[in-house]
């Protein structure tokens, strides 16, 4: 077999130094430029869309490499200009790109009835893809060019990918969200010089350098100079609001790895999350300026509370998360999670003996107790005698922990969420999740209190019913099946909802304390031991919030009348279906005034949930209600995706009412564009080339489906793991970064040492695959509970213990690819190369977007099972990738 | 058919209409008593143009979503169905989105800040029952069209905006309006304040609208709400809100009741799917 020519006119046999930093850095650079572009979509839109964008952009390498595919021997013979070309665009147009499409912003909210949106949408997908094919050119070429040094050139651009990455977390301590993207920059500039060294055109590294200097500059003085915004902050995003108010003023701004974070101080936020109405004519005496506004990548706001004098205590009387200490005296009371540090303050307030509390996210954490401004408003609040401070996850802190408490409090542990520019995201909420409910439930002493308090402002209910449930399952699986006096619950409509769980039950004398309260606060009351609600009209009412979402609104018209014309704010008369529950249940005293006795149907549904929970007939409610009512667990963390999947075709014309599933629908939608968009590519060297240049390659098919698996498995396996690793690392951005460096390095280790396999790759081959396979899917049941012990360490270590954990099925992942591109290479498969390498990248973007989908719809563990399944599947695929040229002889060793 | 004959006598009012310039001005101002056709397309014209000077390509366009807020009994009593046919809405949305300003959605009029769907704005209205000198507090001015609808159904509006320059520029479209003849907004007060507060000096009131997000009912607002009083608050995303509705009761011994509901009597209404408007005529919806 004869050397391709790279060896004659490239980097020679081994390539050098230079030549494998240059591939490290420029690979590092553009892993950064995704990043920093997600950064700045969080900040300033919306952070899905950030993702959308991004990996819509990476379709710039499978367009490349499709192009590369059909016409090799023209850029093989213009590899230095190309190479050049490319490398002086990137920069500038990462720039250029990102200056115009924060000019042109779409907002998310109107995106379904504002047709403009749509077009800068579009408009901002095709500027952030310029700068990847200028950087999937420059890696097309060099890839070429090293066709049997693959192994060694990939293991630069994965280790340098890999620590780049970790580099841009480093520079996250520095650089605001607008600014992140210098740092690309400057490792596009040092890559493109030691690019030029490594191919002996030294001439153009001082040209390299006048345009690294003048993009960066470009980014630093254009936006002043020409009074444009660097960073396009929606105006319906939380701090957009804050910076409104007349005497608003920012107190603090810090910026990290845990998130952009701004805290204003203004007369005009107010905060009482779930105040009792009653407040207005009981309380001598509301707070006022009690407040600061937390804003976290620009959404919020969290209230931070001021430390309230004691006349104006009575206020928290009011609030639902006062609920406990109405029957605990002196308690020792675990707050789970921090957050703003109402929790915290009402329980010193309500007279909690000792109060233990924790806080996940780092950037909180510092800022409380290193910020002389939140240290002087709170009064110290976390250096206050009897308030213990833990540094980690409360949920981490109450599995593992042996003390005990008589009050463990989780409320509004989330913003209030009162702006929200275009959905609501689908993040991973592991504090609320059944594993997580039953070890707070075992956290506390005997006759100790769990109090839970969310947002119940959905109507249809959603969310509180899968904590309800959650609740419920956590329950029994924290002390036996009969779990009926073990609750209660209380919620006011369209505000908030509160569990109570008591472990060893209520007494008669707590339930008439608890229902007393709840009837001077003019709460709702869901359940209490030996409620009974009428629960007859219970089909009819799960019938009729199905017909309200999916019916088709038309019949109740007349015969004469015109079809309604409504859109989604305006649903049709209140007499087309009549009242479900009619009837008051057992205990409710009769309203005042001329209207109709009523109990709203969201109140009804919470009471019927209740009664089938404890009586164990919930699963039929689950089954015919309008949304999805599955428990939160480890695997299946989303307060989201509640439009069950076989509701989904009928969604469409219906977008608006369901805004608050947005982030949910667009990872489906995503997922329809990926697979389009890759199966296109794909496809397109197929049909220029299936009868011409891929006549004489045997097992093409079958090649293909190996390099599909390998892109859908390996980003599968990360993106999964960044979700898994958030339960040790309790912060999204930081566990991403750790999972791209971590996989990115330990993959490039492997990827390094696989030209040892090459020899014997017949035999050594199927034993990686069948180690992979198993690793991941064992993973998928049990990393878990590692991770969950990891997540009590110090940071440091916990640090290095997921770098452990990542490193066995990385290094070994790091095989696949390079041995059968080198083994293409060697075999003078120039052409499948090519196309090898662009189907890799098309099936990781689908593979990216597929993550969402199955850990929303079947959990966490689905999507490392697949990613295994996938890696099995490709073993017999390998062989095909083996087979010689038609007319050619079998690869050898000696060969290689 | 219709549409076109009904585009054909349009045309011709607008050529009949004395003096085209006299569109730029109110040619009378309202008397707070007439009423414009209820039933008629063309005498609505007819009689926007002549009386109130107005655009008929804005007409046309109330018209249609005039008929649209009917069929959905957003508006059912004459006062209200009149309060929506006299307020023109195209003077309250930002000037690109004129062309879209009687669409079913609501519409950006900048600083973060919506003008709601024109249904929902007339649901709200007509579930608040504002009769003729009842006291209307509104909290969040924004657009100002939510202001100049109650201003067909009492002449005694208060409204507050926290965004000192949104309040700036609905202020001068009122003052301007007013000079153009629609004196009937001489009976908004507006004023740039936190609105948490209320108007404390010019309570209490009969009806008050909240269309600003917060976590929980201002206890300012529920005491300047008189006994017997409604007061109604959209929550959620602008696209999929709810409306609270809350009154203030005194019971028998003598305690303040307040009572949250929603604006349907308990009821579960169904979602219509996007009416499908061909001109002014109402063709179905959009999944069908």
């Amino acid at each position: 077999m004869t050397q391709p020519s790279a060896a004659a006119d490239g980097f020679g046999a081994r390539g050098s130094l230079a030549l494998y930093c240059a591939v490290g850095l420029i690979a590092g650079a553009i892993i950064a430029l995704q990043i920093s572009i997600m950064r700045i979509f969080a900040v300033g839109s919306w952070a899905h869309f950030g993702s959308l964008v991004v990996s819509l952009a990476m379709f710039g390498f499978g367009l490349t490499s499709a192009v590369m595919c059909i016409s090799t021997q023209w850029f093989d013979r213009r590899w230095r200009g190309l190479s050049a070309l490319a490398l002086f665009a990137l920069g500038p147009l990462a720039v250029a790109s990102n200056l115009i499409a924060q000019q042109f912003p779409f907002n998310a909210i109107f995106l379904v009835s504002d047709p403009v949106q749509k077009w800068r949408l579009a408009l901002n997908f095709v500027l952030y893809l310029m700068p990847f094919l200028a950087g999937a050119l420059y890696l097309g070429v060099v890839f070429q060019k090293s066709q049997t040094i693959f192994n060694r050139v990939y293991f630069a651009d994965l280790a340098g990918s890999g620590l780049c990455g970790l580099a841009l977390l480093l520079s996250m301590y520095v650089l605001r969200p607008e600014d992140l993207i210098l740092t690309p920059l400057v490792l596009w500039a040092l890559g493109s010089a030691l690019w030029f060294i490594a191919i002996n055109e030294r001439g153009k590294v001082f040209g390299i350098g006048i345009v690294a200097a003048l993009t960066i500059a470009a980014h630093l003085v254009l936006p002043p100079l020409l009074d444009i915004p660097k960073i396009a902050i929606s105006d319906y995003k939380g701090v957009s609001y804050a910076r409104k108010f007349p005497d608003s003023q920012r107190v603090l701004e810090a910026t990290s790895p845990f998130g952009y974070l701004e805290v204003y101080s203004s007369s005009y936020l107010h905060f009482a999350p779930g105040l009792s109405d009653n407040a207005a004519f009981n309380l001598p005496k509301m707070p006022k300026n009690a407040y600061l506004g937390l804003y976290s990548d620009s959404e919020g706001p969290s209230g931070v509370i001021r430390e309230l004098p004691s006349e104006e205590t009575a206020y928290y009387r009011y609030l639902p998360m006062f609920y406990p200490y109405l029957i605990k005296q002196k308690p020792e009371t675990f707050v789970v999670q921090f957050g703003g540090g109402l929790s915290t303050a009402l329980a010193l307030a309500a007279g909690s003996s000792k109060v233990t509390v924790a806080e996940g996210d780092r950037g909180i954490l510092n800022a409380f107790r290193n910020q002389k401004v939140l240290r002087d408003f709170t009064g110290d609040i976390l250096n206050k005698p009897g308030v213990n401070v833990i540094d980690y996850d409360g949920r981490l802190y109450a599995a593992s922990v042996r003390d005990r408490y008589d009050i463990v409090d989780l409320s509004l542990a989330d913003s209030a969420g009162l702006s929200s520019p275009g959905g609501f995201a689908i993040i991973e909420k592991y504090s609320y999740t059944r594993e997580a409910m039953a070890n707070y439930m075992r956290a506390l002493k005997p006759n100790g209190v769990l109090s839970v308090t969310l947002w119940n402002k959905e109507e249809p209910p959603k969310s509180i019913l899968k904590l309800y449930a959650t609740m419920a399952a956590a329950a029994r699986e924290a002390g036996g099946q009969d779990i009926s006096r073990k609750f209660f619950v209380a919620s006011a409509y369209l505000s908030t909802a509160t569990v109570l769980y008591k472990r060893d039950g209520f007494s008669d004398a707590e339930i008439a304390t608890l229902r007393k309260h709840t009837s001077a606060m003019s709460f709702d009351e869901i359940y209490s031991p030996g409620y009974q609600p009428d629960i007859s009209q219970q089909a009819k009412l799960l019938e009729d919030y199905r017909n309200q979402i999916f019916g088709s609104g038309l019949p109740q018209a007349g015969p004469g009348d015109p079809a309604p014309g409504a859109g989604p704010n305006d649903p049709p008369p209140p007499d087309v279906i009549d009242k479900p529950g009619e009837d008051a249940p057992p205990g409710d005293a009769p309203p005042s005034g001329a209207a109709a006795p009523e109990v709203l149907p969201s109140t009804q549904l919470g009471r019927m949930a209740w009664q089938a929970l404890v009586n164990g007939t919930w699963p039929e409610i689950a089954r015919d209600y309008v949304f999805d009512t599955r428990i939160l667990t480890n695997a299946q963390p989303y307060f989201a995706a509640y439009v069950k999947v076989g509701d989904l075709p009928k969604v469409t014309d219906r977008l608006e009412i369901l805004q608050d599933e947005w982030g949910f629908l667009l990872i489906w939608a995503t997922l329809g564009v990926a697979a389009v968009a890759a199966l296109s590519l794909v496809l397109l060297p197929l049909i220029f080339g299936w009868r011409t240049i891929f006549s004489r390659y045997p097992g093409k098919g079958r090649t293909i489906v190996y390099f599909a698996c390998l892109g859908l498995g390996y980003i599968m396996v990360e993106v999964g793991l960044i979700a898994h690793f958030i339960l040790a690392l309790g912060n999204a951005t930081i566990s991403a970064s750790v999972l791209i460096t971590g996989m990115l390095i330990f993959s490039g280790l492997g990827s390094f040492v696989s030209e040892r396999v090459l020899p014997n790759a017949r035999r050594s081959m199927p034993i990686i695959f069948i180690a992979i396979g198993a690793i991941l899917i064992g993973y998928g049941y049990f990393i878990d509970r590692a991770l969950d012990a990891i997540g009590t360490m110090p940071y440091l270590a916990r640090l290095f213990w997921c770098f452990v954990l990542i490193a066995p099925p990385a290094f070994l992942m790091g095989f696949p690819m390079p041995v059968a591109m080198t083994t293409l290479g060697r075999l003078g498969k120039e052409h499948m190369f090519l196309w090898a390498w662009g189907i890799n990248g098309c099936f990781s973007v689908i593979g990216a977007a597929l993550v969402p989908v199955l850990s929303t719809s079947f959990g966490l563990h689905s999507v490392l099972a697949v990613s295994g399944l996938a890696y099995l599947l490709a073993m017999p695929m390998f062989y095909a990738v083996l087979k010689p040229l038609d007319g050619a002889r079998s690869l050898s060793p000696a060969a290689a | 058919m219709y549409r076109r004959s009904f585009l054909a006598a349009s045309a011709s009012l607008v050529s009949l209409a004395p003096g085209f310039s006299a569109l730029a001005a109110v040619p009378k101002p309202w008397d707070g008593k007439s009423t414009p056709p209820l039933n008629n397309a063309e005498a609505f014209l007819k009689w926007g143009v002549e009386t109130r000077g107005e655009d008929p390509k804005y007409l046309r366009m109330r018209w249609a979503r005039f008929t649209a807020v009917v069929a959905n009994k957003d508006a059912t009593d004459d006062r209200n169905k009149r309060a929506f046919l006299m307020t023109p809405r195209e003077h309250f949305v930002l000037d690109r989105n004129l062309s879209r300003a009687y669409e079913h959605a609501f519409l950006d009029i900048g600083f973060g800040v919506t003008i709601s769907g024109p249904h929902i704005v007339s649901r709200m209205t007509q579930v608040i029952d504002v009769k003729e000198g009842d006291k209307v507090l509104e909290i969040g001015t924004g657009s100002g069209y939510q202001g100049a609808y109650l201003a067909y159904l009492t002449d005694k509006v208060w409204t507050v905006e926290i965004i000192k320059p949104l309040a700036e520029r609905t202020r001068a479209t009122y003052d301007k309006l007013i000079g153009e003849g629609y004196t009937e907004f001489k009976g908004v007060q507006s004023k740039n304040a936190d609105g948490y507060y209320g108007w404390e000096e010019a309570g209490p009131f009969d009806k008050i609208i909240v269309t600003c997000g917060i976590d929980h009912i201002p206890p300012p607002l529920l005491q300047q709400l008189k006994v017997g009083g409604v007061m109604v608050i959209p929550v959620g995303p602008p696209g999929a809100q709810r409306v609270l509705k809350v009154t203030k009761e005194k019971g028998p011994d003598g305690e303040i009741k307040v009572t949250r509901s929603d604006i349907y009597g308990g009821r579960i209404v169904p979602f219509v799917p996007f009416t499908k408007l061909e001109g002014d005529t109402i063709k179905g919806t959009h999944n069908k």
